[in-house]
């Protein structure tokens, strides 16, 4: 009987429309859940629908799928290369340690590559039965109410809103719906099969769907008959407040240990400063330079606590009290620290908290009662320090070799460090002489040699790799921490102490009124840049990143006119790239996740387009190859069977072969048909005998038994002659 | 092949006689070599007379004819001891059965009890009388006669006589151009009288056992159990094709293939005899007749939805 489920016209248009339907389930799932790579599981899902649609045999679709599951697994969590050795190493370390867990009870410890793959097994299972649904049951109903139910659920209780969700799902549902129906009709009543009339039985169903659609969506809506559920349900637990299911906030990283790789941006608002001039908020610095990244050398220094409004005692001694002002910080995210401009003098907040100072990193901690505490709202006093140029230019080389031993961590550098860092170093200054021009020798080298600012495409170095090293002599693209950390260690290279410090920059102007502004500071806007002692002088903030104009105030209070030259520097500088959003909450900044997820975010969404037409442009090939096959197929057979013995095994094979390429080519052998009867019309309908010929001898073989008097070499003329004839 | 052309001999001599029934012919042959009957069903006056004996001049046979009334009795068939006076003994005379082509005229008239006694010398081959068993000459053809079971005045065959017969054979009219040649041809004198045998006993008894040697293969013997099997499955049908029946359709096929030249059997050989040998097997619910469905099309049907072995058997 010729069933509608055999056309695949039909079919691949209601897999089509169960694709969407499941499209519509993953889409919440994946935003409540902050899971990224949505495409790639709807790949997943495209991927089993096809080949349930091509009724590809489980012992190969189970496999690809599989195989996609394992390749989905090493791309997002190491982004290796998927036919490596450390990729097998990684599959199975991962999965011993699951197995491990799993045995011994230790449900916490599975990893979320565990939890993928139930996920991707979920999602296998749902395809499968919807599939079952449709080709077996034609019937969809139940999933499409549920689908339904879980998207009205989900937009009442959840920060999810389904209000275009609901539109699409009801169309397609009653597509799908109308489609199966109509699939099921054609079955009871044994209608004959044909596209066009098919087509014409949609048309009502269309003209149905999209009238009422239109009604539903110009109708007047009237408004919600009670409250939200939700809060009124949370004030019977007691639990006001954010309700459930609220997006991951992004923590604070503090692991700096490993630099490098690519950036997307993140617009998340971290706080907004209140203040006379954009400034640069200082977290913390980091001393330690491990080649890869840096570390703070533990108990290097003492513990200072202040209180509201006490003086505090910062490497930056502030600057003019006539400039003294103050900043007003609103957080946005909480952090168990405040963030100070440079010359701060003192903190106040209603809390009264105790900020602890540590020299060792140069963070003001909040506790309150003794926990950890974090400010919302706080007032910063501070004027910003100012710095004699004269002095500066007095800084001599000689000066620093008597500075006392608690500067040698700030000298710090690791013993691979390869040696043309240090050339490079002694070749940036050798034509300046106080300490400060070598310093700001070398923060000028970056925007004069060709270095590129740039968030995208930066490595991570690899082992054995110097961070610097790669940074100045290979790529020379980056971003601030790839300057920022190739400045200090320049600078420690010529015994100057300097040090890597964590912040952020002045953020985006949002407001201005009576002279002051209002910034909005995101993640965008973490930042790191250097700080360097210059002797005799003090700790001075520099700032290499090309684009960037934080800088320490230059009194000019020098006679000569020359130096006064080379420390107008600031125009030299090219413009700030894009002053709003102009730095990354990179790894070494620490403001975001995890380093090589955000990366992997990065390249998928540049490369989204190219990896989704990719795929789908594979799958037009491969799928248009197997619609062609019986195009192609032929010049790949004549020459196999060519090759092959004359047994009467290979002409039976071969006879088989020609019978597929036959019923592929149009002329469908029926079920209860005899192969000479099926012959002679083959033979009629090319104006041949010798489909006739082969068929006796094929039938002598098989069901006289008689293979000894099959000649394959004689009748291969006729097999290639009738064989070509299907590729025409 | 030697057996091939004789056998074409017979059907071309037959030809001869009865015009535009070469198939029928055929069966015919098909049933006498794998020691079978035919049952022919048709109207009175096609030419089933005609046909047999034909046949039986062709290969030289005896020919006899019963003619089935109402009130034949088995003794009228199988013969009967007559006492002799001169002797003192009882002396067997046979029954026109004991012939080797035997024509059984209208069966369905006769009561059952001859039909019985005709369809049990069939099947044994041999008489039993009067504690005496007596062989019935080798070969051994009944070609039995019935009119459309729904003519008044008849007796019908229970279905495990029916059995007996290996294959039922519609004659039909022939077309208007061969009525006009049969016309022509009886214009002077009948074209029976005039007919030689073409073969001998001795030669058909031959051939009926190199029939048994034609080979049946595996698949062949699958598709024949698959279409009995599919029989007893329809749902017009009340009772399927006994494995008797599936034994016949093999021993007609092999038959079949030897006609056609061949020392192996094919699909199409079975497909070809499989309406003949399972029209008069199939039981069918009284639904079917109200819906005008007959054993013939339930056939067809098994045959079209039965798929054909086209690759080596391998076993299930």
């Amino acid at each position: 009987m010729n069933s509608i489920r055999k056309n695949k016209v039909f079919m691949a248009v209601l897999y089509v429309l169960v694709f969407l339907l499941l499209a519509e389930w993953l889409t919440p799932v994946m935003s409540l859940t902050a899971t990224a790579h949505k495409s790639l599981f709807l790949i997943f899902i495209g991927l089993g629908l096809v080949m349930a649609l091509a009724r590809v045999p489980w012992w190969i679709s189970g496999p690809v799928k599989i195989v996609y599951i394992l390749w989905f697994i090493v791309y997002v969590y190491t982004g290796q290369a998927f036919f490596s050795n450390s990729s097998i190493v990684f599959l199975w370390s991962d999965f011993t340690a699951n197995f491990i867990a799993l045995t011994s009870q230790n449900w916490a410890e599975t990893t979320d590559i565990f939890r993928t793959v139930l996920f991707f097994a979920l999602l296998w299972m749902a395809v499968y039965l919807i599939h079952y649904w449709v080709s077996f049951r034609l019937s969809i109903f139940l999933f499409y109410l549920l689908t339904v139910v879980f998207i009205a659920v989900l937009d009442t209780f959840s920060p999810y809103t389904g209000d275009t969700a609901i539109i699409r799902i009801m169309v397609i549902g009653l597509m799908l719906a109308g489609l199966l129906h109509l699939a099921r009709w054609i079955e009871t009543h044994r209608i004959p099969v044909r596209i066009d009339k098919i087509a014409v039985y949609i048309i009502p169903l269309l003209f149905m769907v999209a009238a009422s659609t239109a009604v539903a969506l110009y109708l007047p809506k009237a408004g919600p008959i009670w409250p939200d559920p939700v809060p009124y349900i949370t004030s019977f637990s007691g639990e006001a407040g954010t309700g459930p299911g609220t997006i991951g906030r992004i923590g604070y990283g503090v692991d700096d240990s490993q630099l490098g790789g690519s950036f997307i941006g993140d617009d998340t608002p971290v706080f907004r400063a209140e203040v006379e001039d954009g400034q640069y908020w200082k977290v913390e610095s980091k001393d330690f330079y491990t080649t890869k990244g840096w570390r703070v050398t533990r108990n290097a220094g003492d513990k200072f606590v202040y209180g509201n409004e006490e003086q505090v005692d910062t490497d930056f001694t502030p600057g003019d009290p006539e400039q003294e002002t103050t900043a007003l910080l609103s957080m946005e995210q909480e952090f168990p620290f405040v963030l100070y401009p440079y010359g701060t003098k003192s903190f106040l907040m209603n809390e009264t908290p105790d900020y602890e100072y540590d020299t060792a990193d140069q963070r003001f901690d909040t506790f309150f009662e003794g926990e950890v505490f974090e400010p919302e709202l706080y007032e910063v006093e501070f004027s910003e320090p100012s710095f004699s140029l004269t002095a500066l230019q007095e800084t001599s080389v000689e000066d620093l070799e008597e500075l006392p031993a608690e500067f040698d961590r700030f000298v710090q550098l690791p013993e691979e460090l390869p040696q043309r860092v240090r050339d490079l170093a002694v070749e940036i200054t050798e034509s300046s002489d106080s300490v400060y021009d070598k310093t700001r020798a070398i923060e000028r080298y970056f925007s004069n040699n060709n270095f590129e600012y740039s968030q995208q495409d930066i490595p991570v170095p690899e082992e054995g790799q110097d961070y610097v090293d790669q940074f100045l002599f290979e790529t020379k693209r980056g971003y601030c921490d790839n300057f920022s950390t190739s400045m200090v260690v320049l600078l420690r290279s010529l015994d100057i102490p300097a040090r890597w410090v964590k912040g952020f920059n002045e953020g985006e102007l949002i407001n201005s009124s009576d002279g002051r502004d209002i910034y909005e500071i995101t993640n965008n806007n973490a930042h790191s840049w250097v700080e360097a002692y210059m002797p005799g002088v003090g700790w001075m903030l520099f700032e290499p990143t090309i684009g960037f104009t934080g800088s320490s105030d230059v009194d000019f209070d020098l006679e000569t006119g020359e130096t006064t030259l080379e420390d107008v520097e600031m125009p030299d500088r090219p413009d700030p790239l894009q002053p709003e959003e102009p730095e990354v909450d990179a790894a070494g900044t620490g403001i975001t996740g995890p380093t090589f997820r955000e990366r992997l975010n990065q390249f998928f969404t540049e490369n989204k387009a190219k990896i989704v037409w990719g795929l789908i442009g594979l799958a037009l090939l491969a799928a248009i190859l197997f619609k062609m096959r019986s195009k192609w197929l032929p010049k790949v057979l004549i020459p196999y069977y060519r090759t092959r013995s004359g047994s009467a095994q290979t002409f039976e094979k071969a006879y088989l072969r020609l019978l597929k390429q036959l019923d592929l080519y149009g002329i469908k052998r029926r079920d209860g048909q005899t192969l000479r009867s099926y012959a002679a019309y083959i033979d009629s309908f090319f104006g041949t005998h010798e489909m006739s010929r082969l068929t006796a001898a094929y039938e002598q073989s098989v069901y006289g038994g008689n293979s000894d008097s099959v000649n394959w070499n004689e009748l291969k003329e006729s097999w290639e002659n009738l064989i070509n004839r299907t590729s025409g | 092949m030697k057996a091939q052309e004789r056998l074409e001999q017979v059907i071309d001599n037959i030809e001869k006689v009865i015009i535009g029934k070469r198939n029928i012919a055929e069966l015919s042959i098909v049933a006498m070599l794998s020691h079978g009957h035919v049952l022919l069903e048709d109207v009175p006056g096609v030419g089933k007379t005609m046909l047999v004996r034909a046949l039986a001049k062709s290969v030289g046979a005896d020919f006899k004819r019963i003619q089935f009334t109402p009130d034949l009795l088995p003794s009228d068939v199988i013969g009967v001891s007559i006492y002799n006076p001169k002797d003192m003994e009882f002396h067997f005379r046979p029954g026109p059965i004991m012939g080797n082509i035997v024509l059984a005229d209208e069966i369905n008239r006769t009561s059952p009890k001859t039909q019985s006694s005709l369809l049990e010398a069939m099947e044994e081959a041999s008489v039993t009388i009067d504690g005496v068993t007596m062989q019935i000459p080798k070969p051994f053809f009944v070609m039995a006669t019935q009119n459309p079971v729904e003519y008044e005045g008849t007796y019908p065959l229970p279905e495990a006589q029916l059995d007996r017969f290996l294959l039922k054979i519609k004659m039909g009219y022939p077309s208007s151009k061969e009525e006009m040649e049969v016309l022509s041809r009886s214009q002077i004198s009948a074209p029976i009288e005039d007919l030689q045998s073409v073969i001998t006993l001795e030669e058909l008894i031959r051939l009926q056992e190199e029939v048994k040697l034609v080979k049946v293969d595996e698949t062949i013997r699958s598709y024949i159990v698959e279409l009995a099997r599919h029989t007893r499955t329809e749902p017009y049908v009340y009772l399927g094709v006994s494995p008797r029946g599936s034994i016949a359709l093999m021993k007609a096929s092999q038959a079949y293939a030897m006609l056609k030249g061949r020392d192996y059997v094919t699909p199409d050989d079975v497909q070809h005899l499989a309406k003949f040998v399972f029209g008069h097997r199939i039981m069918l619910r009284s639904e079917a007749r109200y819906d005008g469905v007959t054993a013939e099309e339930i056939t067809d049907r098994i045959l079209a939805k039965t798929r054909v072995p086209v690759q080596r058997y391998v076993g299930q």
